[in-house]
Order: structure tokens, then sequence, then C-alpha cells
């Protein structure tokens, strides 16, 4: 980097950049920008560190909108309970010649015999001490082989503590081939609901969990032998109850139940790379213009004035929003329309600085010594109007950062990364303000003020360095 | 005068042309209309026949060029077309429309400018001030602050907290009008009102902030003319010196500005439209890109255009007259 310049380039730049600082640092308004900016950009860098899951694949952690864990501080929530992920261990109960290992996974097999009836029954205890949750779903897996004249069927059922009756969860059809199957029984499904006897707005955790003890999960095996050398294996595995918790991590889960603290740190990288691009390209488009049409002049200068004139008379958000639409919603689209069309109030800027700079008398040398244009513009003009672009470029940050997010609000971001705009946008159309979901509204609107704020600060800092009579009004 | 006026109407049309070919370019050029490809996702058994007579319906076996100057036509005359989804001719549908945006903004921007403008010249006059630095930062507020985000912020707590507070919201969430609609038109009125409540007030605490920012800069560069410090010497009141002196010039700029404020406030104006349901022009955009309504879209975005234009000219016929020198200028 430092072999671009020589070395007495470098002196001056580097003297440059400490005055810049010296004054920098009497602004406490800027400081408390560059702090923020800071803290943000820390976030974005350490976001795996920081989430323990991944806000894009990781659903139904909790169930829909779980508050966040913080809450059981506060009175009324103290009995609002996390997810509870019990892995199921199967006992015998009965017909354990059958079984040929159990725990984790069960293994039953049924060999030639005498032709009757037979019954193996399988349970798993597990304690839930909390208030009954919402949602709660269960898995297994089972896979029939080595089957042969056999008829046979599996059934499971869940008792509650001291019950007599219990509740049939799932109950196969009758097996005579081989066949394997994850079987999920979810307490939101209308079908079970309705075959334990419920009405479908009845909520079946409430009232089946309603009890803190044990619970204990029956698994029944029956087979039903045909002839003389019936035959089958059973094979039960993975099985395992989630139930799902009223509150959950940091900042809770959104209707999908993925976790939203997740989702914000990650919404960081993107909202802050949008910002610098779209504001860099912005800035070299307006820097080039600007320099173009005020050194040369003359046509050239009308011609690019006439295509500020027309860009400024085109309606932005409505533009972008139908470019979007028509292309694809793309991040590296949005980047570069946000950046394509916001360049238009910094070439007004920096044309009349270069009109200005343009008259000096050592521009007039350069020329006089046989300087090319382009010569002239590059050494000499750009260095000179670099502050007023940067200053320019820092407030042009949280602009870009806003129209990002309002095209995400409204549905046209890219659906494959995370941004502020995006949750503002699930939780809008995704029944957060029914549900009064603050933890999943509040916080990405405060990130994105945060961020635009830090911006903000920092621009209006250096705009009064820089320039302390420039304006702007877009 | 009058040779400027000729002038600037004559590069206001160039300007919508380009507008108008760049709708075109976007709409039909790049991304065109075709009847297969939007059938295509339906499965449907549409005979070729049909088709053809969808392409001839809407002109699109015409060449290019014949295509492009129909449109400019139409478009200079106001002839939008049909919307694809309504089957209403656009004209119609943007007159209804336009009722809905048109109270929105004007009553938003009253009321902003009513707010706005004192508190930023109580922040001029006190330069410096706790007043003033509040000012400011109010000022700030808006540039990093997404005016819809006040606006869910509201909605949650005005209308759906309330809702579970009280039993009844404070403000409705969604339309311009109860449904059915109230009978008596003075109850309809109040009705009208209280839907537009919630948006209103949003807009205006999003949007008064820049307002006063921007009178306390321009009042402070008023306020430092030597024609100021003349009329303090002449020992007249701070009172005079501010509002008959230093206000009176600044009212230039700050019609100017008003006249070029109301394109941009326009737009977004959509997104409040869209999280209030009001059955505005922002709105039918919107639900025109979800369907692809071109008739509709271009028409918008030409209007805006248009609108934009206007604005700008004005704006700049207006300072012309509010501003003493430039209106002995041109009288010479």
């Amino acid at each position: 980097m430092a072999s671009i310049f020589s070395k007495d380039k470098r002196i001056i730049y580097t003297r440059r950049i400490r005055e810049f600082w010296f004054e920098f640092k009497s602004k406490k308004i800027g400081l408390a920008g560059l702090a923020l900016i800071i803290i943000y950009v820390l976030v974005a860098v350490f976001a795996p560190f920081l989430t323990p899951y991944n806000p894009i694949t990781q659903p139904r952690l909790a169930q829909a909108t779980a508050m966040p864990e913080w809450i059981t501080v506060f009175p009324g929530y103290q009995d609002y309970g996390k997810t509870q992920r019990e892995i199921l261990n199967w006992n015998v109960e009965k017909g354990s010649e059958f079984v040929e290992g159990w725990g984790s996974s069960a293994e039953i097999q049924y060999e030639a015999g005498k032709p009757q009836l037979v019954q193996v029954e399988l349970s798993s205890q597990f304690s839930y001490m909390q208030m009954a949750p919402n949602e709660f779903f269960t898995l297994f897996r089972y896979e029939v082989a080595n089957i042969k004249d056999i008829e046979c069927s599996i059934a499971l059922s869940l008792i509650p503590p001291e019950a007599n009756s219990s509740y049939i969860f799932w109950r196969s059809e009758t097996l005579t081939a081989e066949k394997s199957q994850d079987v999920t029984v979810d307490s939101k499904d209308p079908i079970f609901i309705k075959r334990l006897g419920f009405k479908l707005q009845e909520n079946l955790g409430n009232i089946i969990f309603s009890q803190k003890g044990d619970y204990t999960f029956i698994l029944l095996i029956q087979f039903r032998p045909l002839s003389n050398d019936a035959m089958a294996k059973v094979v039960i595995k993975n099985s395992q109850i989630v139930l799902l918790g009223r509150v959950h991590g940091i900042l809770g889960t959104d209707y999908l139940a993925k976790d939203i603290w997740s989702h914000l740190v990650w919404g960081s990288r993107i909202s802050l790379s949008i910002g610098l691009l779209a504001a860099l390209v912005g800035t070299v488009i307006g820097i080039f213009v600007g320099v173009t049409s005020g050194y040369l002049g003359g046509l050239t200068d009308e011609v690019l004035m006439r295509t500020v004139d027309i860009l400024l008379c085109l309606p932005l958000l409505p533009l972008l929003l139908a470019l979007v639409h028509l292309y694809g919603r793309n991040v590296y689209y949005i980047v570069l329309f946000i950046g394509i069309f916001g360049w238009q109030g910094l070439a007004r800027v920096i044309r009349s600085q270069t009109l200005s700079i343009r008259e000096t008398p050592y521009i007039e040398s350069a020329r006089a010594s046989g300087a090319s244009g382009f010569y002239i513009m590059q050494k000499h003009i750009v260095p000179n109007i670099i502050p007023v672009a940067f200053a320019s470029m820092i407030l042009a940050v949280p602009s870009a950062i806003l129209f990002e997010a309002a095209l995400s609000f409204l549905g046209f971001g890219d659906p494959r990364v995370v941004t502020w705009g995006m949750m503002l946008q699930h939780a809008f159309g995704f029944g957060g303000f029914s549900q009064l979901a603050w933890w999943w509204i509040v916080p990405p609107g405060l990130a994105i003020i945060g961020l635009c704020m830090a911006f903000v600060f920092i621009g209006h800092a250096f705009d009064e360095i820089v320039n302390p009579r420039l304006r702007r009004r877009r | 005068m009058r040779e400027y006026l000729l002038k600037r109407i004559i590069i206001s049309i160039f300007i919508l042309w380009v507008v108008a070919t760049l709708n075109f370019v976007i709409f039909q050029v790049v991304s065109p209309l075709s009847p297969e490809d939007t059938y295509a996702p339906l499965n449907l058994d549409i005979p070729p026949e049909t088709l053809e007579l969808i392409r001839e319906l809407y002109g699109l076996n015409e060449p290019m060029h014949m295509r492009y100057i129909k449109y400019i036509k139409n478009m200079f005359t106001f002839d939008f077309g049909i919307s694809f989804v309504s089957r209403k001719p656009v004209v119609v549908e943007m007159s209804q429309r336009l009722p809905a945006t048109v109270l929105l903004l004007g009553s938003s921007m009253v009321a902003t400018i009513l707010i706005g403008t004192p508190i930023g010249i109580l922040a001029a006059s006190k330069r410096g001030s706790k007043k003033d630095i509040v000012t400011i930062g109010a000022g700030l507020f808006t540039w990093g602050v997404p005016v819809f985000f006040i606006q869910l912020l509201f909605m949650l707590f005005f209308s759906y907290y309330w809702m579970k507070i009280f039993g009844v919201p404070l403000f409705p969430v969604r339309g311009l009008y109860s449904i059915p609609p109230l009978a008596n038109p003075l109850a309809f009125m109040a009705d009208v009102a209280w839907h537009i409540g919630l948006p209103l007030i949003t807009l205006v605490v999003g949007g008064f902030g820049a307002w006063a920012l921007y009178t306390r800069n321009i009042l402070l560069d008023a306020l430092t003319q030597d024609y100021i410090i003349t009329a303090r010497a002449k020992g007249l009141s701070e009172r005079t010196v501010l509002y008959r002196h230093a206000f009176r010039s600044t009212l230039p700029p700050i019609v100017t500005i008003i006249a070029l404020s109301i394109p941009g406030i326009i737009t977004g104006a959509m997104i409040t439209e869209w999280i209030f349901t009001l059955p505005g022009i922002g709105r039918w955009y919107l639900d025109a890109l979800t369907g692809s309504d071109y008739p509709v879209l271009q028409a918008v975005l030409f209007m805006f255009a248009i609108l934009t234009i206007l604005c700008n000219l004005i704006a700049d016929l207006l300072y012309g007259i509010l501003d003493p020198r430039i209106r002995v200028g041109v009288r010479r």
C-alpha cells in the first residue's frame, strides 16, 4: 500500500490525517458515532461466535413467537419454561423374551413359534416440571424387516402422571411387508387433535401436559403370526419428545420459532456491507461525473447535468422496487441500484467545487506546462475534493441502509440473506403485532436506528470540519 | 421571463420524454410481457389462437418502433390503457386512488410545517441553548430513523397494546374508513379523521425534526446578515428583528423547499399506505408490482415524474415571485 506513494507524499498524507484526527477528537458527537460503529463492526465480524443458532436453517427452537428467556425474572412469567428435549430410553415392561436390545433404540425380534398373539410393551419415563407448553412434538423411527407371514402393528401412547387413561399418540396400520418410516406426532396437527377427540381450537400441549410430574410413554408392538414359520424384526430408533418452550434465548423466537438474536446479529453484516458498498458506488460515480462535468465544461457538462436533472425527477423508491422486482431480488442488484441512483446530489456539489478549483493559478500553470486534462483531474482536482466526497459518502451510508430496510420491509429484499428489514416484514406480515411480540418488532428497528445514527453523527462531525457551509438537502 | 419559462417548459418536456422512454425500456424491452410466460405457471391449456389474440390485443405483434411511437403518444395524451388486474381504465382507477393520498399527504405536510417552523424559529433565536441542541438532535434523528419503524411502534402501542389494556384500540390499524361506511356525512368525516390519525401523527413525528432544522439553518443564515445588525443598531426590539426582518427573508427558500419536497414525501408515503392499508396511489403501485400490472406501473412512474417536474417549475417560479431581488432583476 505504502509503495504507491513517494516518501514525501506519504508524510503529507500522514500529517493531514493526523490534523484531521486532532480536530475530529474534539467533536463529542463524532466520537460517539465512531464508538457505535466499532461496536457494530465487531458484532458483524464476530457474528458466528455470538450466535448459537443459524437464523435461516434452524426453525422450531421453541414455540412460535416465544418470549426472551430473561422475561422469567418478572412476576407473572416465572413459570414459563424453556424448550425441553427428552431422548426416550426404552425399558421392557412385557414380552422381554422378544426384545434383543433396548435403550435409546430398541430391537424386537419375533421368530417362528406358536401362532399366537404376542404383545411387547416398552416404556419410557421422563419428568416435566414446567408450565404446560403450547406446542410439543414427538419423533421416532421404526424399521420393520425380515417380515414373513405375520401381521404386526405399533402404537405409541402417553400416560400422564397419576392417571389411569392414556392418550394414543400414534398407531400404525397393520404391517405385513418391510417398511421404515420417520414418525412425527405434532400437537398442531389437526388430524392428531381430532383423533384424540378434542376441538381444533383447543391446545393439546396445555391439556396433556397440564400436570407437573413423571410422564410415561408406552410403545406397544403386536405380532399376529399367520403361520408357523412367521417371523419379523422391528427396530425403534431416535425416539424423542420435544416440549417447545414458552421462552427462548436472548430475544425469543419468530413465527417459525427461529432465533431472533442470531437473526439480529447476522443482520448487522448485511446492513453494514449494503450501506457501505452502495454509498461507495454512488460516491465513485458522483466524483467521476462531478469532476468530468466541472472540468471539461461545455457539451459534456450540459449532457451530464441534464442527466442529473432527469435522475432527480425519477421517483427513487418506486423505481427501485420496480427494478428489483423485474431483475430479481438479489442483494448485489440492490446494492448496485441504490448506488446508481444515489449520486446526483454529490455530483452537483463536486461539480461546483471543481469549477472553483479549475480557476486556481496552480491548475492554470499545470495546464500551461502541458499537463493533459486527465492528468490534472486525477492529480490535482480529485485529491482536493476527496474530503468533501468522503463526508458526503458517510452521510450516504444511512440513506442506503434505510433504502435497503424499506425494500426488505416491503418484501422486495433478497430472501436468501438475513436483514433487519426482513425481520420487520415478517413481524408485520406474520402476526408479530397481534401477538404483541415486542421482542420481535423493537430490536431490528433499534438496530437500524443505532447504525444509521452512528453514521449520521460521524457525517455531521465531518461536515463541520471539512465544509461548514455545505448543507445537504436530500 | 417568458423566454425563461419557455425554455424551462421545453426542457421539462424533454425530461418527461426521457422518463417515458426509460419506462418503455424497463417494462417492454428488457423484461417484455409475453402471454406465454404469464400463463405458463398456471398450466392451463390455452390454445395458440387465444395466445395470438392476446398478443394482438396488447399490440405485441407490432414491430418495436411502432409500439414505441404508440406508447409515447399514449403517455403524453394520458391514455394509460387498462389495468391487467382490475380491468378498469388506469386513469379512472387513479382518480379513485388519488383522494386518499392527497388527504394523507396534504394534512401531514401542513401539520409538519405548522409544527416544525415555530420550533426552528425558536431554536434559531436562542442559538446554542438547550432548545437549539434539542432541535438539532431532532433534525439529525429524522436522518437516521426509518419512518416506517416509528409507524410500526406507534401502531403496536396505540392500537394493539391499547386494545389489550382498554379493550378498544385508540386508532384503527387499517383502512380509510369503517366498513360499512357511515351514512351521516359528518360522522363519515369524523371516521376518516380517526382512521387517518395514526398515519398522520407518525408522518409528522418522523418529519418535523428535519423541517425545524431546515428553518433554523436558513434563519441563522439570515440573522448573520448586515441588515439585521443595522436593524438591531436602530434599536428595534428583538421580536421585530426576528419576525419582520429575518423571518421574512427566509420565506422564499422555505416556500421553494416545500414545493421541492412534495415528490419525495409522496414516495415516502408509499410505505405509510402499505402499513395502514390506505387505498392510495402508493398502495396501488405496490399491489400492481406484485401483480406485474405494467400499465399501472408505467402510469404511476410517469405521473410521479410529471409531478416532480411541475413542483420544480413551481419552486423556481415562486422563488422568482417571492424574492424581490430576482423579481426586480427580471423586470429590468
